[in-house]
């Protein structure tokens, strides 16, 4: 019944759901898992990224981006739409410090991606966005970490550690039993690889997975030579 | 005749809104083999009365990349910023800095963009290059630039500009070779003394020169300062 009002975005179907948005959460379902993990002093922010044939060369591409010195975000879902979301997240936070001369706290910057988002939904012409983000960030004034997740609908959660993506929600079943309020940074990058380890067909490497934390030093993503010490602990 | 008692009250006064005032200030750009030097005077002024003593006109843009900037203040401030803002994206999305020539390049667009309400301020860009080599950009108001062995811009500019010709291009001083070098082949202590020696010479004619000299050192090791102290008069 609910596919006769799938055609169009802006038409609710008789459940009250927008089903292009569902379908929308079904791309992203069907994307590389991506894992979010809040620690004590810092969020880190884990990936899958498998190529497709061994014949790629996505070396130059990177799916964990930073975008301002201390927020940094991954996807999970269709490439090229978080590309442009990635752009858009990039130009909010600049025109924050324009404006009010002081980094954008992680909540704003949520915020207002998520807003994007939400246009989608509401427009003419247009389809929702076929990406969920998991955003990390540090807020330099309250000496706080923070991680986030927006939807295609426009819906934004702040989560302790989440799984977004392929097997999210073995991902997340695993997170509820390995997660403490207690864990340090190093403890949840570790955690972080074990969560993706759960859903990986294959050898992980330092090639096919992507790492980054955001601290009280900012948001960087990590060499693949520190993913590979890290991988050879596990 | 003119009668001021009854004669003032017949005539109109207009009054308008100037977007813009001087705020003073001179700035020199030497471009060396290995190295470039860029300094500025550190008084901002507002008609007859100083507004600081302490306030130089060099911006460190890029960790290879200073850019002066002296005219109308507020217009230095918001195109600095505006800057910033602009090669924050530039390194997001190339991961790497941005090279001297390209800041150089963005500058011009950037001021352009303000063609028909320019940005009051006379610029010049110092920095190294890729190739290592030093290299001075100076602008007028609307973006039009070149790069240059050597440049004066502000309010004393006109008295700087002819000794740096004179001492550095040797200028119709009997040399024949035609020199498309875009350097000067000067040692860096003796570009550095020559800029203090302009600057004390500016600053006895310009009023609007004076206090204090900030010099911005530029080699590939990074941006060194030195402060040389002017008359205050």
């Amino acid at each position: 019944m609910s596919e006769r009002y799938g055609f169009s975005l802006t038409t609710f179907s008789p459940s009250g759901k927008l089903v292009q948005i569902e379908y929308a959460l079904n791309a992203v379902a069907a994307g590389a898992p991506s894992v979010g993990i809040k620690a004590t002093n810092g969020v880190v922010l884990a990936t899958e990224k498998k190529q497709k044939s061994t014949l790629n060369d996505d070396r130059s591409i990177s799916k964990i981006e930073p975008i301002t010195s201390n927020v940094g975000m991954v996807y999970s879902g269709m490439g090229p739409d978080y590309r442009l979301l990635v752009k858009y997240a990039r130009k909010l936070g600049q025109q924050y410090i324009q404006m009010y001369d002081d980094s954008i706290p992680t909540v704003q910057l949520v915020r207002r991606v998520a807003d994007v988002m939400q246009e989608y939904t509401q427009s003419g012409g247009v389809r929702p966005f076929g990406v969920s983000l998991l955003i990390a960030g540090w807020d330099v004034d309250e000496n706080v970490p923070y991680l986030y997740q927006c939807d295609p609908s426009g819906a934004y959660f702040a989560w302790k550690a989440t799984a977004i993506g392929k097997n999210h929600i073995n991902g997340k079943t695993f997170l509820e039993k390995r997660y403490s309020e207690k864990l340090e940074l190093e403890d949840a990058i570790h955690t972080a690889i074990l969560t993706l380890k759960e859903s990986f067909e294959g050898q992980m490497n330092e090639e096919n997975i992507e790492i980054g934390v955001c601290n009280k030093d900012g948001f960087r993503k990590l060499t693949p030579s520190e993913v590979k010490d890290y991988l050879a602990t596990i | 005749m003119f009668d001021i008692k009854t004669d003032t009250r017949k005539m109109p006064i207009e009054h308008h809104f100037n977007p813009y005032e001087m705020n003073g200030g001179t700035i020199v750009g030497v471009a060396g083999e290995d190295f470039a030097v860029i300094a500025s005077d550190t008084r901002l002024s507002e008609g007859y009365s100083i507004l600081s003593r302490e306030n130089p006109h060099l911006y460190h843009v890029q960790p290879h990349t200073v850019m002066g900037s002296v005219g109308f203040h507020g217009d230095s401030l918001t195109f600095n910023k505006t800057l910033q803002i602009r090669l924050r994206m530039y390194e997001y999305e190339n991961n790497k800095k941005c090279s001297t020539p390209a800041v150089a390049q963005l500058i011009s667009t950037m001021l352009y963009s303000r063609r028909f309400f320019p940005y009051y301020v006379n610029t010049i860009v110092a920095g190294i290059n890729n190739e290592g080599q030093g290299c001075i950009y100076s602008y007028d108001p609307v973006g039009s630039y070149e790069r240059e062995v050597y440049r004066a811009g502000g309010s004393s500019s006109a008295l700087i500009q002819p000794l740096l010709d004179s001492q550095l291009g040797l200028k119709n001083q009997g040399s024949f070779e035609l020199s498309r070098s875009y350097t000067v082949k000067m040692s860096r202590e003796n570009v550095v003394a020559l800029v203090k020696d302009v600057f004390t010479a500016a600053a006895e004619r310009d009023i609007y020169t004076g206090d204090a000299v900030f010099i911005n050192i530029i080699t590939k090791d990074g941006v060194f300062t030195e402060h040389f102290k002017l008359r205050r008069d």
